[in-house]
């Protein structure tokens, strides 16, 4: 009895090394490409072209995270991310929360074709639709401006904002918000005042998804915008990535700055989002 | 009486008023695109994209009698299975491991989250970087372990490049499978496995009659969101190959693209595009039957 229990005991610290040496593993796996980037960011441009070039830069260059705001109009950049993601995030909350709302706490004719309409929407992806944005683009005379791709994303990102806030309204008691309307709030006051509050983690935690969506798209941005001067981070760092050589040091550095907020943001809110993408699904 | 009819008509119309924007916003930036694409796929265009009438399906023809459409379309769904089937179980895998209490966890969590947060045009620059044979890190790394004297050319041929591509694409998928995975594990009650362990059930029965069966329903949310965005995923192949040499790692998404910017030919491109949502459709269609008939449980 005591051999079994002994024998069970190390079949189990075996199995917790394997479990360490294996996640630990992936870790490093997942880790790789930043860091081949910051050391590609740290070294001189001949360093990366050297025939036996060495893993870690022979002298760090912290001065190419300084050249690059000399060498591109890196705040410009950076400031468009910033107006576009905002943009597109306060425009995509003040339609869909009313949206979910309507969704989580009436009941009306064509509210099934509606969800219907929401899910559809989401296999249309921008790029495919591409050229038919475009037209619309020239249309409304939005091309080439941080409004037009505003719109865009945060018509994209419709579809998330209203799956993530209905199940987050859902999953609240309406009871709070009927107390408040028999104390004569009417929905709007309700919807405010009462619900808004208890449902705020979740709408932070969509708040900062599209926020996150809109700061990392690329392909509408890279296909609307022609000037310089109104290029987001994910497609004006690509001026380092000309025809005939890559500045990669430069490349590797202004896309360093790019990712940092957002992956930092990302951490903040993992645990959330996932479970409220999946309960929007099972609540269905 | 006049006033009670006239509130229940307002509370009739008032759902309506609250969906308004949302509708507004999806119709004139979705809506109104895919009918342009759909227009523009009959249409004839010209070069400086000018509709000039009516011309059946001749674009289609075009698309589907070029030499270069097999290559794409048998590319996409490449990409696509390959990249969503592996990514849904290693995703699923690394969920199972991140499931278990260790030391480290949230360290490992906040790590595995990088790819999923981290623009796809970026990581797609470094991976460019990595598999390159002259100067590419991958080579400096095993020189430097010693595994590996000289530079290995590591894309000889087009399917090479597209397979580093795929690889690309199933890492930055798994971060996504893994979390959903993850939240749905945690959500199972601990109890169904205590009373599994009593009764002496072993780990691979409570596997398939436990934790699959309870985790099945984020995993569908997973892989069907997958399927969509593997599919329309763009920067990844744009960023490493431009679908060169000559079509051979295109995809859909980045043929249309090249066809109807750098070649000037919209009709052909909308025709591709078309031709993508008709496969997508299929896809969704199985989606909303299974969604909507739960809604009616």
């Amino acid at each position: 009895m005591i051999m079994e229990s002994r024998q069970i005991n190390r079949k189990k610290a075996l199995l917790r090394v394997l479990l360490y040496f294996v996640v630990f593993d992936i870790c490093l796996a997942t880790l790789y490409p930043y860091f081949v980037m910051l050391t590609t960011a740290l070294k001189s441009r001949p360093e990366i072209f050297a025939m036996n070039g060495k893993v870690f830069p022979i002298k760090a260059i912290w001065s190419n995270f300084l050249d690059i705001w000399q060498k591109a109009p890196m705040a410009k950049y950076m400031i468009n991310s910033i107006i576009i993601a905002t943009g597109s995030t306060a425009i995509a909350m003040v339609c869909g929360i009313p949206a979910a709302y309507a969704l989580a706490r009436m009941k009306f004719k064509g509210q099934t074709a509606f969800l219907g309409f929401i899910i559809v929407s989401q296999m249309f992806a921008p790029v495919v639709l591409l050229i038919g944005i475009y037209k619309v683009m020239q249309f409304l005379k939005l091309t080439n401006s941080l409004l037009g791709l505003i719109f865009i994303n945060a018509a994209f990102n419709q579809a998330f904002t209203i799956w993530l806030l209905r199940g987050t309204f859902l999953s609240i008691s309406p009871e709070m918000e009927q107390a408040a309307t028999i104390d004569g709030c009417n929905r709007v006051q309700a919807l405010l005042r009462v619900l808004l509050p208890v449902a705020a983690p979740g709408i932070v935690t969509t708040l900062i998804f599209i926020f996150i969506n809109a700061w990392n798209e690329y392909t509408v941005a890279l296909c609307l915008i022609s000037s310089d001067t109104l290029k987001p981070l994910t497609v004006g760092i690509n001026i380092f990535n000309g025809y005939n050589m890559i500045e990669w040091q430069y490349l590797f550095a202004a896309s360093l700055f790019a990712i940092m907020p957002v992956v930092i943001l990302f951490m903040s809110i993992e645990k959330n989002l996932t479970s409220g993408l999946t309960a929007g699904g099972v609540k269905g | 009486m006049r006033s009670k009819k006239h509130s229940s008509l307002q509370n009739r119309a008032e759902p309506y008023l609250w969906i308004l924007p949302s509708v507004l916003l999806m119709s004139i930036f979705i809506i109104v695109p895919i009918g342009c694409v759909f227009y523009m796929a009959f249409s004839k265009i010209t070069k400086a994209g000018m509709v000039k009438g009516f011309n059946g399906i001749e674009n289609f023809a075009k698309v589907l009698k070029s030499r270069a459409f097999g290559v794409v379309l048998s590319n996409t769904l490449i990409w696509t299975v390959v990249v969503v089937v592996l990514s849904t179980v290693l995703g699923f895998i690394l969920a199972l491991l991140l499931n278990n209490k260790f030391k480290g966890r949230k360290i490992a969590r906040a790590i595995i989250v990088f790819p999923w947060a981290t623009t796809l045009v970026i990581q797609a620059s470094a991976w460019k970087f990595i598999i390159d044979t002259d100067y590419g890190a991958l080579n400096t790394l095993l020189k430097s372990l010693g595994i590996i004297s000289s530079n290995v050319n590591w894309t000889p041929t087009p399917g090479a490049f597209f397979a580093w591509e795929i690889a690309c694409g199933i890492f930055v998928t798994i971060p996504f499978v893994c979390f959903t995975a993850l939240s749905g594990l945690q959500s199972i009650d601990q109890s169904y496995y205590e009373a599994a362990t009593v009764d002496g059930g072993s780990y691979w029965q409570q596997m398939f009659h436990i934790t699959l069966p309870l985790v099945k329903p984020s995993l569908t949310v997973a892989t069907v969101l997958n399927i969509i965005y593997v599919f329309n995923s763009f920067p990844i192949v744009w960023t490493i190959t431009k679908g060169d040499p000559a079509n051979r790692t295109d995809t859909l998404v980045t043929y249309l693209y090249k066809l109807a910017f750098y070649n000037g030919k919209q009709g052909e491109a909308a025709a591709v595009s078309v031709i993508g949502f008709l496969i997508l459709l299929v896809c969704a269609s199985l989606y909303m039957i299974s969604t909507l008939r739960k809604g009616d449980e």
